[in-house]
């Protein structure tokens, strides 16, 4: 059935940079906010701006990802008629059909299934980014300006630009040019990975980028490049919202403390709201002797001890005596009596014993030997132990280096 | 096919949930921070594996209806079986369109054609005014083995919401007889009012009941038949709550605070499930407090919250003073607003500087919407 619009969201990234928590499960699936993953933002954007048909383009240790997507029903994706689907690589006649081999790669493996739908335009999403954004808008200025790909951008600081990809543009914002990551920008508007293009217009620069040998079939790298060499019109589509790339595990901590605020990313503010499968626990208890400042806690939790400046996921238990500051907790995990977690991400169902410390404040630390305390899902912290800053863990107790 | 059918009893009963019923049905009272209170008898039958539940309604429905939707929530949305909703759809209404249904023998004369169609071979039959979490597939299993006509629920607690049903047992646990109105019920059972017999006998003790003009099935089967029928006891003496009065409503909430009462209620094994509202998380801001209290998402809290529960999306402004209070859904209390022994209603706004005081014994119950 035809759609003026459908979704091809990316979710199939590795997400090394995040180490042990994404061992087990890929990146849009990381807990983020207390009650979310990753994957909720673009999945409940899509449904806020009106696009009801959404291609998950999975590849990296899907399970976690697909259960948690299933039949779409939490993001009212659950349709007769488009809804979710989670897109694997899959086999062809005659031994054709691969991994996906860059971002490119993905979509034109499933040209199949946006023709299904017989879409105008495609809007392509990346599975790591924290926004809320409505792509209406974007996908109406991509129509009144009849561009071929439409390219939502950021003004980062000057000083920042080298670290993105930075679009280059005109006085009518057309893109002139594209810069990987230059040292000298052209610009400071950078490119947030979410792109709108017209479907005849993608679908035939997908296979002659296919076509080319030694493409690294990247929309950044080789798409994007091309089609400006060709003189298509590509325009940028400036955003002034709250947007964080989750890339890495400070800038996942630091999107934590950023809802912690609430003053750019304000997820109790309902006109735009942000959808998640959840499990059916009961409401959160704090307990008598318990202290909670700064910090947000949702169902499941169980608090006894202190909670300072902290992000606590469904089934979170801190015992009575335990301290907990300026950290992330990810669901279903437990400090017991005594124990102190300070600046650090605990992943899913990890452990923090009696009387240990995980983590440590800056301002006690040499600077250079500070950082981030990471336990990775399932990590079991012994009782007294003490785990120093900057210390990842994975689930077999063992250091990570970064 | 074997396996148990669920009916829950749905419609306005003598009660004195006052403001609390003002505009739902005791099923669709809030409970708990997060739930309605027929959540708990509905998952207690999810729980035990009850693939098709009817439920008969009777009156002022329309909050159940918002509440249950297709009972997707609780996995009941199903192509075969699931929720079905029951409004009296063959009753006959002789006195007007304000008449309750007199009784539940009445109310299932009514949906008669519906319980011919029931796949399974037994029934459970479900009050929804009820706060449980019982494992209802070990009730059947005793069922099965006593070979009873009926297994009835029954606690040893005979501490009595109103109009609650006795029982006295023998000593091999059988129903004797059965009583209402009771005085003096000491060393009496209270009936829980579930009751599992099966679909063959339901149907005959409903259409016996017709043919006599008995509505009720506490005088038409238990009263009548207990010594015709074997009425096997099943004591579950763990937390359940009768919720048909605004103090016991008061007092059966705040008791959750105990974590061991938390513990049974919300067991990790028999999880309770009600309507997702997709809330944020509650924030708990540097100038507010918060404790001894069970707090649903979406809140925000910036002033003091003791001992208290707070449904989603409630706001307690800066200085404000919540203490005993069952705050439901999206109240707000203003700045310096000072609120206890309270139980304040869906959408409820305490204006600024205002206090409001009721009383452990007689908490006050402030209907849905209103501004103080």
């Amino acid at each position: 059935m035809k759609k003026e619009c459908i979704a091809m969201l990316l979710a199939g990234g590795q997400g090394s940079r995040l180490y042990v928590l994404t061992s087990d499960v890929a990146k849009p699936a990381v807990p983020f906010g207390g009650k979310y993953r990753i994957i909720d933002f673009p999945l409940s954007n899509c449904i806020n701006s009106g696009i009801d048909t959404v291609g998950v383009l999975t590849q990296y240790k899907p399970l976690e990802l697909n259960s948690y997507i299933g039949s779409g029903q939490p993001w009212d994706l659950d349709r007769l008629s488009g809804g979710v689907h989670i897109l694997p690589p899959y086999m062809q006649e005659g031994e054709r059909g691969s991994w996906y081999k860059g971002t490119a790669n993905a979509i034109y493996q499933n040209i199949g299934f946006v023709d299904m739908y017989d879409p105008e335009y495609v809007v392509v999403l990346s599975g790591d980014h924290i926004y809320k954004m409505n792509y209406g808008k974007m996908v109406e200025a991509h129509k009144a300006a009849s561009a071929a790909c439409t390219i939502s951008v950021l003004e980062v600081p000057w000083d920042e630009a080298p670290r993105f990809g930075i679009m280059a543009v005109d006085g009518e914002d057309n893109i002139t040019e594209f810069q990987e990551k230059p040292k000298q920008p052209k610009s400071n508007l950078a490119s947030m990975g979410i792109y709108v293009f017209t479907w005849q217009k993608l679908r035939q620069y997908l296979i002659q980028d296919e076509n080319t040998p030694g493409s690294s079939n990247d929309f950044g790298k080789n798409i994007i490049p091309t089609m400006l060499g060709a003189g298509e019109k590509l325009i940028a589509y400036r955003f002034d919202g709250y947007w964080k790339d989750v890339g890495t595990l400070e800038s996942l901590w630091d999107a934590n403390m950023d809802m912690l605020s609430r003053s750019e990313l304000d997820l109790l503010e309902d006109s735009w709201p942000i959808y998640a499968r959840l499990p059916a626990d009961p409401p959160a208890f704090i307990g008598k002797a318990a202290l909670v400042e700064h910090s947000v806690v949702t169902q499941g939790c169980e608090i006894g001890g202190t909670v300072l400046n902290s992000v606590l996921s469904h089934g979170s238990c801190i015992e009575e005596g335990a301290e907990v500051q300026y950290s992330v907790l990810m669901p279903g995990v437990t400090v017991k009596k005594g124990a102190v977690v300070k600046y650090a991400i605990l992943g899913e169902d990890s452990v923090v014993s009696e009387n240990a410390v995980v983590g440590g404040d800056p301002a006690d630390c040499d600077p250079d030997k500070w950082g981030i305390t990471v336990l990775g899902p399932g990590t079991a912290v012994e009782a007294g132990e003490t785990v120093a800053p900057n210390t990842m863990l994975n689930r077999d107790h063992k250091e990570v280096s970064r | 096919m074997k396996g148990l059918h669920g009916i829950i009893f749905s419609y306005e009963s003598h009660n004195d949930l006052r403001e609390l019923t003002a505009h739902r049905l005791p099923a669709s009272v809030p409970f708990a921070g997060r739930y309605r209170i027929i959540d708990f008898i509905l998952s207690s039958m999810v729980n035990a594996g009850i693939t098709d539940v009817g439920v008969v309604l009777h009156g002022n429905y329309q909050s159940l209806l918002d509440h249950l939707e297709s009972g997707k929530d609780w996995d009941l949305s199903r192509t075969h079986g699931g929720l079905r909703l029951l409004p009296p759809f063959s009753y006959r209404d002789e006195f007007g369109t304000t008449r309750q249904f007199r009784g539940k023998m009445e109310a299932l004369a009514g949906v008669r054609s519906y319980l011919e169609e029931i796949r399974q071979s037994h029934v459970v039959l479900a009050d929804s005014d009820l706060v449980i979490n019982i494992p209802l597939r070990d009730v059947y299993q005793a069922h099965l083995a006593s070979g009873a006509d009926i297994t009835a629920v029954c606690t040893s607690n005979v501490d009595a919401p109103d109009d609650a049903t006795y029982f006295h047992l023998d000593g091999n646990g059988r129903v004797k007889e059965a009583l209402f109105g009771l005085r003096n019920p000491a060393g009496c059972h209270r009936s829980l009012e579930i009751y599992i017999l099966s679909k063959q006998l339901l149907l005959d003790l409903v259409d016996e009941c017709m043919s006599k003009d008995i509505v009720s099935f506490r005088g038409g089967v238990l009263l009548a038949k207990a010594s015709e029928l074997n009425i096997q006891s099943y004591v579950w003496d763990g937390y359940a709550a009768q919720i048909r009065s605004v103090k016991e409503y008061y007092d059966r909430s705040l008791e959750l605070l105990d974590p061991s009462i938390r513990r049974e209620v919300f067991h990790p094994k028999r999880p309770i499930y009600t309507k997702e509202r997709n809330d944020a998380s509650t924030y708990v801001d540097p100038s507010g407090t918060c404790c001894n209290s069970i707090v649903a998402d979406g809140c925000t809290i910036e002033g003091t919250v003791e001992n208290s529960i707070l449904f989603h999306g409630v706001s307690v402004a800066r200085g404000a003073e919540v203490k005993n209070c069952i705050l439901m859904s999206d109240v707000i209390v203003d700045r310096d607003a000072v609120v206890h022994h309270v139980i304040a209603d869906k959408k409820v706004e305490i204006l600024e500087s205002r206090t409001l005081m009721g009383h452990e014994n007689y908490p006050m119950a402030v209907a849905k919407g209103s501004k103080i």
